[in-house]
């Protein structure tokens, strides 16, 4: 079913299955029925509502307590603000500034920190709901979505990959991530299943033996860590994959358990995914219900998403106009369309230099054989003054890494050959998820 | 429990969480995510299991900033109960 409201969503849920669990969650595994969890958000709502606040930042710790907030926040049409919790003292403080939050809300330790550092607020009740991009090429942006996005989205994804309410999705993603906030939530919320609510870092290792969920959301190093610490239970039989590629060996070690494993594609800015794989190869996936995908001349993955795009990046038009151009979002990303219209994803634009004489270097594959003959990960290659160099952190003296790398060189183009070393004593600048920062280098 | 102490008893953890680093020495210096190629799944599952080990609880919020074997030695031993 396709919901317009997140109310219009908890009306039906408490109404249909009002003594159905929405979520388990806590070490106690305590269960809030769809009717609890209308009544509590409806009622903190009402609170929230006659606050003197215009704008809420929630430090996202994925508890009840959290979920409750946000949508109690979102029923009152206050601009909402969503932050990872373990976000540096200084950048939430810039964010705060930026995103005009005058209220906070989560860790009591940390909200009592920032008391006086608040912003002061808007002037009008928007319901905008903001995320904030991962930021691999570039500093974060906060992403304008709103409930209605954001339901659409779950209801796209959901057409592809529907749940029973007799499935358990657990999530272990941060709810600040909207592939988090869409996959890890309201796609369990909007199929009537149970959502079990991950406790945590700290039990990462325990919560799917311990909720025994159906369905999973997991970004590929998430699901690695969980097959290497034998750590999945045998009720599992959906796992979603998100946020980037995994390797063959992790696809097959799923299928050889038996659990159907679905890759998507999406960005924070077309409210999560936009393209998802339902059976055949994982990594070929079929353009969502609304959602119409085309490839640019250079390869660019060019989405028209209609119900799910965002409107833009906050306080940052020009930014929005330099990526949504006539209602088509210029995503940066790089991949193509198969016979039968599956997408399927190559990489990065920004990952491809174009060098001056037109030749393109292809960054991940380049680094990838320079690891491999250097045994260092630790490394990038960057183009400065038109030339490429080694960003590295190592000890080894220079002209060992260059005898090593010259086998690489010497079968590329003069134009696409490492010229200059440049050694680091620190590791390179990366995002959470692991990848290089390489706007910061 | 001495300074030494625990950093011999953290570098066993990391053994045991990472048993593949068998082989590769480990130092107070060593850089935990370029030294030793834990993601920070891996990272996750070591602090907690030093925690159960210390019975002391590092705020996530600092675990970014555990960069060394040394900062994590660090963290551990000044939320050690004196008797300890």
């Amino acid at each position: 079913m396709k919901y317009r409201s997140f109310k219009e969503l908890l009306e039906y849920n408490a109404e249909k299955y009002p003594e159905y669990s929405a979520f388990i969650y806590g070490s106690e595994k305590n269960s809030l029925t769809n009717r609890e969890f209308k009544e509590r958000v409806y009622k903190r709502s009402e609170e929230l509502d006659k606050e003197a606040f215009s704008v809420l930042g929630i430090l996202c710790d994925g508890s009840i307590d959290c979920v409750i907030e946000i949508f109690a926040c979102v029923l009152t049409r206050k601009q909402l603000v969503l932050f990872n919790q373990n976000i540096p003292d200084e950048i939430l403080k810039e964010l705060i500034d930026y995103t005009d939050v005058d209220r906070l809300y989560g860790d009591e330790e940390l909200v009592e920190e920032f008391e006086d550092k608040l912003s002061h607020g808007i002037t009008e009740r928007n319901g905008n709901i903001l995320f904030f991009t991962s930021g691999t090429t570039q500093r974060s942006k906060a992403v304008v979505l709103n409930e209605r996005s954001l339901l659409a989205s779950a209801y796209n994804g959901s057409d592809a990959l529907p749940l029973t309410k007799d499935d358990i999705l657990l999530n272990m993603l941060p709810l600040d991530h909207v592939f988090g906030f869409v996959c890890g939530l309201l796609w369990g919320i909007t199929n009537q299943a149970t959502v079990a609510l991950g406790r945590g870092l700290r039990h990462s290792v325990e919560d799917c033996l311990f909720f025994r969920p159906t369905a999973l959301s997991a970004v590929p190093m998430l699901w690695g860590f969980l097959l290497k610490q034998k750590a999945i239970n045998p009720e599992l039989k959906l796992v979603l994959i998100g946020a980037g590629d995994c390797s063959d060996e992790l696809l097959q070690a799923g299928k050889a358990m038996g659990i159907r494993i679905s890759f998507g594609y999406g960005m924070t800015e077309t409210s999560s995914g936009v393209a998802i794989s339902v059976e055949g190869d994982p990594r070929a996936m079929q353009v969502c219900k609304e959602d119409e995908i085309t490839i640019a001349e250079d390869g660019e993955i060019l989405v028209r998403a209609d119900t799910c795009m965002m409107s833009g990046y906050y306080k940052m038009k020009q930014e929005t106009e330099e990526v949504l151009k006539d209602g088509i979002l210029y995503t940066g990303d790089l991949g193509y369309l198969d016979e039968e219209g599956k997408l399927h994803i190559t990489g990065r634009k920004k990952e491809m230099i174009i060098m001056d004489d037109g030749t393109k270097v292809f960054l991940p594959e380049y680094e990838k054989e320079l690891m491999t003959v250097l045994n260092n990960t630790e490394l990038c290659v960057v183009k400065r003054e038109n030339s490429l160099r080694l960003v590295i952190q190592s000890d080894e003296d220079e002209e060992s890494i260059i005898a090593k790398i010259k086998a690489i060189n010497d079968m590329r183009p003069r134009s696409q050959q490492i010229n200059k070393i440049e050694k680091r004593k620190e590791a390179l600048p990366r995002t959470a998820s692991g990848k290089v920062k390489r706007w910061e280098i | 429990m001495s300074r030494e102490e625990v950093l011999n008893k953290v570098i066993e953890v990391v053994y045991e969480c990472a048993p593949e680093l068998e082989g590769t020495p480990l130092y107070e210096n060593t850089v935990i995510n370029t030294d030793t190629g834990i993601d920070s799944m891996g990272f996750t599952l070591i602090i907690c299991r030093l925690e159960a080990t210390f019975d002391v609880r590092i705020p996530s919020r600092q675990w970014n900033k555990l960069n060394t074997l040394g900062a994590v030695v660090d963290a551990i031993y000044k939320r050690l109960p004196k008797d300890k």
